[in-house]
């Protein structure tokens, strides 16, 4: 079982990729994805001094990597640029935990500057028959409602915050309308909550440059499975039929069965003394 | 002894045994650290030319659009096994109230878990199953899944007309009282067909019998 993770945010925090990756994941390991949702602005992500995203485009999701915990120090540069000297966001010192889940956002904030956020992604085992959704407000947009159909399943949610729901895995038909109100700025769109899976959804861009729009990220296998699979309830195909005509133990005959196996263990266990 | 005395005493030593087993319908408590989330391969990409430093880890990235949400289904719709007089509809089934897959109720029909890996799906194990029999039927075709063997052909239609031909894997038929039920709804590893009901000894009491019958086919080549 994996360590269950507080969900929450550590703001302020960006990018991290470590200098040496292992090839495999080890157990401890952090994971880390990166998304980048400001509009305009491909870059390069410098960790620990290292290029390690270069010509990284608005709309990409970098990773899963596998990295081992500890603090990693980021930097994002133009995309043109020789070294890490001149960042245009950090450099951040990123903490990822033995273990965790994380996608770092590069993003704008409400106002609409360039900003960055590490979310700890949701990673714990659903119920078989669930998936969850998680919402994420990374928007230069006010608070907004999240519609399934029409109605509010997430109300008044700011950027930079998410919400996390389980719910029944299926089809949802998601919109993203200002709080209060039902008249999409995003949306609708079809979105799979796929049993077994976090579907991350973010809301990003810019409401006044009219340029919103979904990403999407999933992680999958977190599903459970169902414990068994009772397919006969009648013995007709038994191997340890008591006599052929199948159907007659129902009744006293089986009574008379029951008794007399009962009989024979007890005599059984009594010679055994 | 008499006949009628080995089968008292083979019923006896059911019964001994049904509180200690996990048979057909109990609940098994294997947990399948396997089961953890599979690690995407890290696709190479070439480096840009210098002056400029290039990247030293090559990371996968890709366009975070809808398109990259978790894809639907396409549900198998039909299981024919010829040489074993099997031909059967396949429904998209979840789970039971108690934890179980759920079954139709009628033998001569087959549930998919439509949770799993459907024909198609680039890994996984596709569990079709179905009841052997059922108090209100008549004896269901998966009675004779027992006679299966390797290289016994499967055909699977699913419901946008494709059929797919699977072949019974070596070593592909158990009957297993203590089923690995993270192994049977494998998300991950190659794509296989599993198909699953019930035999073996019946335990007359609980009415469910102690064993799974399954089958484990590969894609044909």
């Amino acid at each position: 079982m994996r360590k269950l993770l507080a969900t929450g945010i550590a703001a302020g925090a960006f990018i991290a990729v470590a200098a040496i990756v292992p090839a495999n994941a080890a157990d401890g390991d952090a994971q880390l994805s990166v998304l980048h949702g400001i509009p305009g602005m491909t870059v390069d992500v410098y960790v620990n001094g290292e290029l390690t995203l270069d010509d990284f485009k608005p709309g990409t999701l970098a990773g899963p990597l596998d990295l081992p915990a500890g603090t990693y120090s980021v930097a994002i540069t133009a995309s043109d640029a020789a070294d890490d000297s001149d960042p245009a966001l950090g450099p951040i010192d990123l903490s990822l935990e033995s273990g965790g889940n994380y996608t770092a956002v590069a993003h704008l904030t409400e106002k609409g500057d360039p900003s960055a956020t590490l979310f700890n992604n949701d990673i714990s085992k659903l119920d078989a028959g669930e998936g969850r959704l998680t919402v994420r407000h990374v928007a230069a947009a006010p608070a907004v409602d999240v519609l399934a159909g029409d109605t509010a399943v997430i109300t008044d949610l700011s950027n930079p915050d998410e919400k996390v729901l389980n719910l029944p895995a299926g089809t949802v038909s998601a919109s993203v309308a200002a709080t209060g109100t039902t008249d999409p700025v995003i949306g609708p769109a079809d979105v799979n909550v796929a049993e077994g899976v976090n579907t991350i959804v973010y809301a990003w861009g810019s409401l006044e440059d009219k340029n919103l729009d979904i990403a999407v990220q999933t992680i999958d296998g977190l599903h459970s499975n169902p414990d068994s699979i009772p397919a006969g309830s009648v013995g007709m195909v038994a191997t340890n039929k008591p006599f052929d005509a199948t159907g007659l133990w129902i009744g006293a005959g089986f009574a008379g069965l029951l008794a007399a196996a009962g009989g024979t263990v007890a005599v059984r266990a009594k010679s055994r003394r | 002894m008499n006949a009628a005395t080995r089968n008292l005493r083979s019923l006896v030593a059911a019964f001994a045994v049904a509180a200690l087993l996990a048979g057909c319908s109990m609940t098994a408590t294997t947990v399948d650290s396997a089961a953890a989330p599979s690690t995407p391969s890290v696709a190479v990409s070439p480096a840009p030319p210098s002056p400029r430093p290039t990247a030293r880890k090559d990371v996968r990235t890709v366009s975070a659009g809808l398109d990259t949400q978790s894809p639907q289904a396409v549900p198998p719709i039909r299981l024919r096994i010829n040489d074993l007089d099997i031909d059967m509809t396949v429904e998209p089934i979840g789970l039971a109230t108690d934890g179980a897959m759920a079954l139709p109720e009628n033998p001569a029909d087959a549930a998919w878990y439509r949770y799993g890996a459907w024909p198609g799906s680039d890994q996984g194990s596709i569990v079709i199953a179905a009841h052997v029999d059922s108090l209100n039927y008549p004896l269901g075709p998966m009675a004779r899944l027992p006679e299966a063997v390797p290289g016994t052909q499967i055909i699977v239609t699913t419901a946008d007309g494709t059929e797919v031909v699977y072949v019974v894997a070596d070593e592909g038929f158990v009957v297993k009282r203590d089923v690995p039920w993270a192994d049977v709804f494998d998300r991950t590893g190659e794509p296989r067909l599993t198909i699953v009901t019930c035999g073996g000894e019946f335990d007359y009491e609980r009415r469910t019998y102690l064993s799974n019958v399954i089958v484990t086919a590969l894609p044909s080549e």
